[in-house]
């Protein structure tokens, strides 16, 4: 398993490059002037064309490929990622302020994947008839056919257009004062639930919760219900496997033969999914922010594709794309550890 | 085959996406004759009206739109928006049927290239082996590495806007999966006894792939099509609907939903008035996904018995 | 009571039955025996003929859509197939143990093999999980796996085919069950560890007084270890008596079939004998006796009528109707030397 973890540490910066290559030949699609608009903040400058040749070459946005990637790399490296339309702010700062926003969804979503995907899984697998199967199945095949837009705007329009439980955006006005302009609240996290815990102040935990509930289930949605019949299915699967009647055969009670021998091996393959079905959240989160107006990464990352704010997209998916190569990598690893049978080669 | 076709009716589901597939097929096919285009471009959602709130179903074309069509000597065959209107004005019953058109060509020519592009480098890549299997899957890896939807993002923001745009992004974005499952296919189909069998009897090479590999191998890529033409159509709704995809008033499901964030609330007093901007676009879509999904879902547990070399 | 042993387990007239989708499968419909205290019974058929299914219903380990349908199978005096769950989960591996064919896809993956030989004492028994894998590494040893106390710790995967069956061997045998059933557990090995198997086996029962049911298609294995031989065909025993019977005195065409396809060395041979045909479909069985359409003394009283399991004589049991042809046909001397 060592040259297996060591292989694939290897291979790590190798896809970092390819990734960061292809988007920055994706971004030289565009012309050097276009290019060089990303990194001002003044559009008066763009006017001067002298101006313009010069920057551009300062820039190196006309410089041979290679050349022009290295010193392209070596700016995102700095932190500099250009400057941010949308947000008015360069790019990097953009993306510290939003990030904690996105960071506390993604991670409270994870509890209904989880939950509900794995848990209820292995709960419907033992309790194995028709009748559950096909309600499971047809759950499963509805969440993958609805797309996130639709379902969200379909919560957002019964739970806050109809009964006006859970409002759009991350905190009412009256936290918003408190949390980012009070002098009572320290933000240790940025987490605003977790922030709101430690300053001991629980209405803001509240507010913030009632406005995370319903991004959470529009978000985890197609991740649980596809999880869901994955799990079933491997379980059911386990349950017929021969070691399970060697289990029986010892005579040991039916719980200890569901949870330790079956589960311990159907949750194999489901914890590699598990995990890419969480990193693959990661997209959804462009949608879902959307759709609330929650103020994330996503959300910005969207309007700025709608205004063609190309430093902001492609700081996005440089951002977004490092997240998932590091995550694959986990997930592999994890495999790795949990099977022994890869674990001792 | 037979037997597949015979299962494929038998199922409940599946048969319920065969019917719903078939009417969105007529639809497809009659779109000039159910709603007839007012311009010469009959992509372009026709509109009722200037106003820019949504009006509701049964709305009838306002005049001043009227007189614009006297003036250019069209015929006005139709003037009612019998699903009401999105914002600005447009059709939403000719969005939809229209939209048929635009849902097809999205998810059958997207599927069909990716498909193409990678099933010719996942046989490459399997075929030579070595070096050049390492290189391919490396890229493949890279490509992987995005999130499918930021992605299409970055590239339609970089191309422009434009439902072509859009697809040169999924086709771009959505090809390894078919890459990898045919590599996998290939590698373990030359393991087979039968291959090596067929090698033995001194079957030459190529009848081997036409007659052995290629059936065992392009069965489960036809099913992995069929299920990616239902998210290949989600994904161009949600670029759409993000507006980075089709542009405003074009016949296009996602391109209809955009707008109607803003008003899904509805007025004061009136809650969800104007559900008929979601909700219309919203159930076509849902539905024409969930036929693929219910078809391929069938077609792969066809598949899979055949997997597990049962029957 | 047979030779002053006692009887420790009766199977009578037991019936298990598929409910499948395409059909009831029988693939148990009629199997009777009994196993004697300290002694091994074979239980000999071909593939499919239901060894394996009676084995799982004797310990009531069915998977759906399996059932048992009738019969009774008295163990100790007591009929387990009225036992409650509860009931059964004690006797299970405790008093009644059971090996598996294939011991790579009987043992858990991910489970050491400590663990796995450990879990039914610590099922059975007051004992910490200390105390039990410590015992765990004595069995090991016992059914000769060096180094022990490394293996304990070792997954399945790490050991090879035959040591695999040995750590199946420590985990069958771990609370030392007073009847042992082997499903042809010498069948995926290779024929040199076969023996050593088979001599592990037999000298761990003999410790106690144990009793082994073996299962087998193997007619040499038979002749080496079994006491009493039950012959099955199609779900349903055919023939049943001691080795010394089977072999020399056999009074089912069937039995008779088996034991002349044996290839011989000392008999010049110009063809192996076979019986003709195959195993009939469980979907698709005959009427009448199952036998019949491969059995050369077959007359028309056998395709209608199903014999029934008769006691020609003390501890000798026959399914056929055409008996005194058979007994002729061993007369005429094809068994010498068998």
């Amino acid at each position: 398993m060592l040259s297996y973890i060591i292989r694939r540490l290897l291979l790590l910066p190798i896809i970092l490059f390819g990734v960061t290559f292809l988007l920055f030949c994706v971004f030289s699609l565009l012309s050097p002037t276009a290019r060089l608009a990303t990194y001002i903040t003044d559009a008066s400058t763009l006017r001067n064309p002298e101006m313009v040749q010069r920057l551009i070459t300062k820039h190196h946005l006309n410089d041979p490929f290679p050349l022009g990637y290295i010193h392209w790399i070596k700016k995102i490296l700095k932190g500099d990622m250009g400057w941010s339309q949308a947000a008015n702010q360069p790019v990097w700062e953009a993306i510290k302020q939003r990030f904690p926003a996105t960071l506390e969804l993604v991670l409270y979503s994870i509890i209904p994947v989880i939950l509900v995907g794995i848990w209820l899984g292995v709960i419907s697998a033992v309790h194995h008839n028709d009748m559950l199967d096909q309600t499971i199945r047809v759950t499963a095949i509805i969440g993958w056919s609805l797309p996130t837009f639709i379902f969200g705007l379909f919560v957002l329009f019964i739970f806050y257009g109809i009964l006006g439980w859970l409002p759009p955006g991350r905190l009412s006005f009256w936290s918003q004062d408190i949390v980012y302009t009070g002098t009572n609240f320290r933000s240790y996290t940025h987490l605003v639930t977790i922030d709101a815990l430690l300053n001991g102040n629980i209405p803001i935990f509240l507010d913030a919760l009632r406005h995370l509930i319903a991004p959470i289930i529009t978000l985890s949605y197609i991740s649980w219900a596809f999880l869901l019949r994955i799990t079933r299915s491997s379980m059911l699967d386990t349950l017929r496997k021969d070691y399970v009647r060697t289990a029986r055969s010892k005579g040991v009670d039916e719980h200890t033969v569901i949870h330790l021998h079956a589960q311990k091996n159907a949750m194999i393959p489901v914890v590699t999914i598990a995990g890419m079905q969480i990193i693959g959240m990661l997209g959804g989160v462009v949608i879902t922010e959307t759709v609330f107006t929650y103020p994330g990464v996503g959300y910005w990352a969207a309007s700025a594709a709608q205004q063609l704010d190309y430093s902001s997209v492609i700081g996005f998916a440089v951002l977004f794309a490092t997240f998932m190569i590091v995550g694959n990598l986990i997930v592999d690893v994890s495999y790795a550890l949990i099977d022994p049978r890869v674990r001792l080669e | 085959m037979n037997r597949t076709i015979r299962k494929l009716f038998s199922n409940t589901s599946s048969l319920v996406g065969i019917v719903l597939l078939f009417i969105f097929i007529i639809i497809a096919v009659f779109a000039p004759v159910i709603a007839p285009p007012l311009s010469d471009d009959p992509y372009q959602i026709p509109r009722m009206s200037w106003d820019i709130p949504p009006q509701p179903p049964g709305f009838l074309m306002s005049d001043n739109i009227r007189d614009i069509y006297v003036v250019m000597g069209t015929e006005i065959k139709w003037d009612k928006a019998i699903c009401g209107t999105a914002e600005g004005g447009y059709d939403i019953f000719y969005g939809l049927i229209w939209g048929t058109r635009t849902a097809f060509r999205i998810g059958l020519i997207t599927v069909a290239f990716a498909a193409l592009i990678g099933v010719f480098i996942g046989s490459i890549s399997a075929y030579f082996g070595g070096w050049i299997d390492e290189i391919l899957m490396r890229i493949t890896d890279i490509f992987l590495s995005f999130p499918f939807l930021v992605a299409a993002m970055v590239l339609t923001t970089i191309l422009g806007r434009g439902l072509d745009k859009v697809m040169i992004a999924l086709i771009t974005f959505g090809w390894m999966g078919y890459a990898r499952l045919i590599r996998g296919s290939i590698l373990l189909a030359k393991e087979e006894i039968y291959v090596m069998a067929a090698k033995a009897l001194g079957v030459k090479d190529v009848k081997i792939i036409w007659k052995h590999l290629l059936p065992n191998t392009i069965f489960p890529v036809m099913v992995q099509a069929t299920m990616n033409i239902g998210s290949m159509v989600i994904t161009a709704a949600a670029l759409s609907f993000l507006g980075v995809g089709a542009p405003v008033g074009y016949a296009d499901w996602g391109q209809m939903v955009s707008f109607a964030r803003n008003w899904i609330i509805g007025s004061p007093g009136h809650a969800g008035q104007y559900w008929y901007t979601v909700f219309y676009p919203g159930i076509f879509i849902v539905l024409f996904v969930l036929a693929w999904n219910l078809v391929g879902d069938t077609l792969r547990d066809i598949l899979d018995p055949r997997l597990r070399g049962e029957l | 009571m047979i030779n002053d042993r006692k009887l420790l387990l009766a199977v009578k007239d037991l019936k298990t039955y598929f409910f499948t989708e395409d059909g009831v499968v029988k693939a148990v419909d009629g199997v009777d025996f009994e196993v004697y205290q300290g002694e091994t019974l074979g239980i000999v058929g071909e593939s499919g003929c239901g060894k394996s299914v009676t084995a799982f219903s004797i310990l009531r380990l069915l998977d759906y859509p399996g059932k048992t349908v009738g019969g009774e199978v008295i163990f100790k005096g007591e009929n387990l197939l009225k036992k409650t769950e509860d009931e059964m989960r004690g006797i299970r591996g405790k008093e009644i143990a059971i090996i598996f064919q294939e011991p790579m896809t009987a043992l858990n993956p991910v489970l050491t093999i400590g663990f796995q030989i450990a879990e039914a004492l610590m099922m059975h028994f007051e004992i910490s999980k200390k105390e039990a894998l410590k015992k765990s590494v004595e069995l090991l040893k016992k059914v000769g796996i060096p180094i022990p106390e490394q293996r304990v710790n070792e997954y399945p995967h790490q050991l090879s085919g035959g040591m695999r069956q040995r750590a199946m061997i420590a985990m069958a045998m771990s609370c030392d069950p007073i009847l042992l059933i082997a499903d042809e557990p010498t069948t995926a090995l290779d024929v040199t560890i076969q023996a050593q198997i088979l001599d592990l086996m037999m000298a761990l029962l003999r410790e106690f007084d144990g009793s082994l049911i073996m299962i087998t298609h193997d007619l040499g294995v038979i002749a080496e270890i079994a006491d009493r031989i039950a012959i099955m065909y199609a779900g349903k025993v055919v023939e049943y008596a001691d080795k010394k019977t089977i072999f020399h005195h056999p009074l089912h065409p069937y039995t008779l079939g088996l034991l002349t396809s044996i290839p011989r060395l000392d008999v010049e041979m110009k063809r192996l004998n076979v019986i003709p045909g195959i195993v009939p479909n469980p979907l698709h069985f005959p009427s009448g006796c199952k036998f019949n359409p491969r059995c050369q003394f077959a007359t028309d009283r056998c395709k209608k009528e199903e014999p029934s399991l008769i006691k020609i004589e003390e501890g000798h049991l026959v399914r056929c109707w055409n008996v005194d042809k058979v007994v002729k046909e061993v007369k005429k001397g094809f068994l010498v030397g068998v």
